[in-house]
């Protein structure tokens, strides 16, 4: 905001022009344009099917080894592994694609590159980190201070989950703000049941229409020209498998961060007898609090996953409808917004792992509140 | 599960993925990160030591300090001290040396008034004489010649009558010095007259002249402590006295 | 078809009602951020630590709201 004011001149015209273009995308107001009109795509909970992305994959996977070499560090060799893993996983094993795992080596191509600027900027021996590297870095160090607040001396190892989730969710989530996610795929036939719709060729490419009227009335001709869109990339956080395993990954961490801080006697939270005898009524309570706590071991991997998974993907829904509601300009304030929920659905996610297992390294008395979340 | 699109196999595949990430992170990101911020916190934690050690020491300078501070002053106190009575000594010694000065610039001062207004007085003398001559003329006519007024004026104004001095004569009486005031100047030759009259009578070693137009006429001759009044004021008050 | 409507119809009218349930934490998540933010303006100092806290207990409150939203979304899209 601090440009000089040609620059914002300047996007103050590409602005109006961008809102006349889609305007003219849309409809035809004068005769002229294409006039494609509005529709409601389909909308599917499952990750969708999509042709494999070896190539891109093999890309990932060499820009990862080159820069394994370039640092002398070995890491970068699992990342390459991983990517050829991940390609070769379809032709073998019958591993059908989704667009959900596209946007995951999207996450992680992100992330490795940002791995390798800070790098390269340590390495490099300047104590002040610049540009996007020093952003993290910044964003960084808030977490680990938040960490060593909360955590205190467990904060060395509770900060890698903490920030590799946050890290790991932000830009998941922020991929979803790309241009062409969700809206560019392949045009499929309509799966039975779905209310498909028409192609229409655009010469350079080809999109779904509302069917034409006469076509609308005769069901069989309609049915034959039913067509949905399968997007390439959809945001990774739509896929429960995603959240899911997150979740997992958390809860699990929990329960190691009790044990290494407190050994087994970490478990007489979950299976509480030592009152039961010497306080007959209390001591019942006692034990079946500690049954609860298991309850709510697991109704925190539910909590975490359907967090995360229902804000992301109602925030889809919610780009879609408002897309199909007002085609122009609409859709613009509502990704201001989808980028404020994804930031904090991130800092939730990865602030809650933290609470959580500071408070397993703590040990009785201090877990009664979260245990409702 | 299989509407909510939920299969093991993904699970798996993302959370090998979250395990390389962390991994890659832990060893590129973090570990750098928390190097640096451990250095900066040691570097803090030198910083607060090389203050604390900056404020003793800074302690340690200001008592020293203060301990030198008093030394000087007691010691500029001292030479305060000394340059003060030096100076009122010599500013004795000037101001008694101005005082003389000045005492020699008044009296030269007095001295050259005196003459000037001797001289003055003198010009006005045959003046006065003058006009006097002029007006008793046109009162008691040309009873008498003109050579016969001028003897009679400076009878008048000197008190001196052929070669004597008019009220000597008659008082014996001696002295060291003597002083004679006269009304107007008294011209040298009269002065002359005047001196041998009184040093063969009194016997005194000097003579001071002095003017005093407040006598009107003739002379006032001091000898000694003794004052012997020719002058016409005083004749003129002993005739009131007598009148009364 | 009549059947197929009603199904349809059941599904949505089930998708908003399952959405009453954000009510609840519409409210919880108010006042949590009135308590925050009149502490914040009490103790301006303790800022940091409030706002870590309320943020968590609006990600607690908003965990109802989202089951609530998890279930429409699967009644709508799934059954």
């Amino acid at each position: 905001m601090t440009d000089t004011p040609k620059k914002r001149v300047w996007g103050r015209w590409a602005l109006l022009a961008i809102i006349i273009l889609s305007i003219l995308t849309f409809f035809k107001p004068w005769g002229f344009g294409l006039g494609i009109g509005v529709i409601q795509p389909h909308v599917q909970l499952p990750a969708e099917p999509v042709p494999p992305i070896t190539i891109m994959l093999g890309v990932v996977a060499a820009l990862a080894l080159v820069f394994s070499i370039v640092l002398k560090r070995v890491e970068g060799l699992f990342m390459a592994a991983w990517f050829v893993i991940l390609a070769v996983l379809p032709l073998f094993f019958g591993f059908t694609w989704t667009n959900t795992l596209t946007a995951m080596v999207i996450s992680d191509t992100v992330l490795l590159l940002i791995a390798f600027a800070i790098y390269n900027a340590f390495k490099s021996g300047s104590l002040v980190p610049k540009g996007i590297s020093g952003a993290v870095e910044a964003l960084l160090e808030v977490i680990y201070n938040l960490t060593e607040g909360t955590a205190g001396k467990w904060a060395r190892f509770i900060f890698p989950w903490f920030a590799t989730i946050t890290l790991l969710v932000l830009v998941s989530n922020w991929s979803e703000l790309i241009p062409g996610v969700d809206s560019i795929g392949v045009l499929e036939h309509a799966p039975a049941g779905v209310h498909g719709y028409a192609v229409q060729d655009l010469g350079f490419a080809e999109t779904i229409v509302k069917a034409p009227a006469a076509a609308e009335g005769e069901h069989a001709e309609a049915e034959a020209e039913s067509f949905v869109l399968v997007p390439y990339v959809r945001a990774l956080a739509t896929d429960l498998n995603f959240t899911v395993a997150l979740a997992l990954i958390a809860v699990v961490m929990v329960q190691v961060a009790g044990i290494r801080s407190q050994g087994t006697r970490y478990f007489t939270k979950f299976w509480n007898t030592g009152t039961m005898f010497s306080k007959p009524i209390f001591g019942v309570i006692d034990f079946v609090v500690g049954i609860l706590e298991i309850v709510s071991e697991f109704s925190k991997i539910l909590s975490f996953a359907f967090r995360l998974f229902g804000n992301i993907f109602a925030g889809a829904v919610l780009l879609f409808v408002i897309g199909s509601l007002v085609p122009v300009f609409a859709q613009a304030g509502f990704l201001m917004l989808e980028f404020f929920v994804g930031l904090i659905q991130a800092i939730v996610f990865g602030m809650l792992t933290m609470t959580f297992m500071a408070q397993a390294t703590q040990g009785h008395g201090e877990h009664h509140e979260e245990a409702h979340a | 599960m299989e509407k909510l699109g939920l299969n093991l196999g993904y699970i798996l595949v993302q959370v090998f993925n979250f395990a390389i990430l962390l991994i890659v992170l832990i060893k590129w990101v973090y570990q750098p990160i928390l190097g640096l911020l451990d250095k900066r916190r040691a570097t803090i934690a030198q910083g607060l030591e090389d203050a604390r050690i900056a404020a003793e020491a800074r302690d340690n300078a200001e008592q020293e300090a203060a301990k030198i501070k008093a030394a000087a002053q007691a010691e500029a106190s001292k030479v305060v001290r000394e340059a003060t009575e030096r100076a009122e000594v010599a500013v004795k010694d000037v101001r008694a040396a101005a005082e003389a000065e000045a005492a020699k610039i008044r009296e030269e001062a007095k001295t050259d008034a005196e003459e000037e207004r001797t001289r003055i007085l003198g010009d006005l003398r045959g003046q006065v004489a003058a006009l006097s001559i002029a007006a008793a003329q046109k009162l008691v006519g040309d009873a008498l010649d003109e050579k016969r007024q001028h003897t009679l004026l400076d009878e008048f104004f000197s008190g001196v009558k052929s070669g004597k001095v008019v009220v000597l004569s008659g008082s014996d009486f001696k002295g060291a010095s003597a002083e004679v005031v006269s009304a107007l100047p008294l011209t040298s030759a009269e002065q002359d007259t005047v001196k041998t009259d009184i040093l063969a009578k009194t016997g005194a070693q000097a003579v001071s002249f002095r003017v005093d137009p407040s006598i009107l006429g003739g002379l006032v001759i001091k000898v000694g402590d003794k004052v012997l009044d020719g002058s016409v004021s005083g004749k003129l008050e002993g005739l009131r006295s007598n009148l009364r | 078809m009549e059947l197929e409507a009603a199904a349809i119809l059941g599904k949505l009218i089930g998708a908003g009602l399952a959405m009453i349930g954000a009510i609840g934490a519409g409210a919880g998540i108010g006042i949590v951020t009135s308590g925050a933010v009149q502490a914040m303006g009490r103790n301006p100092d303790a800022t940091g630590t409030i706002q870590t806290n309320m943020i968590l207990g609006i990600a607690f409150a908003e965990a109802v709201a989202i089951y609530c939203l998890v279930v429409a979304l699967l009644i709508l899209f799934v059954f």
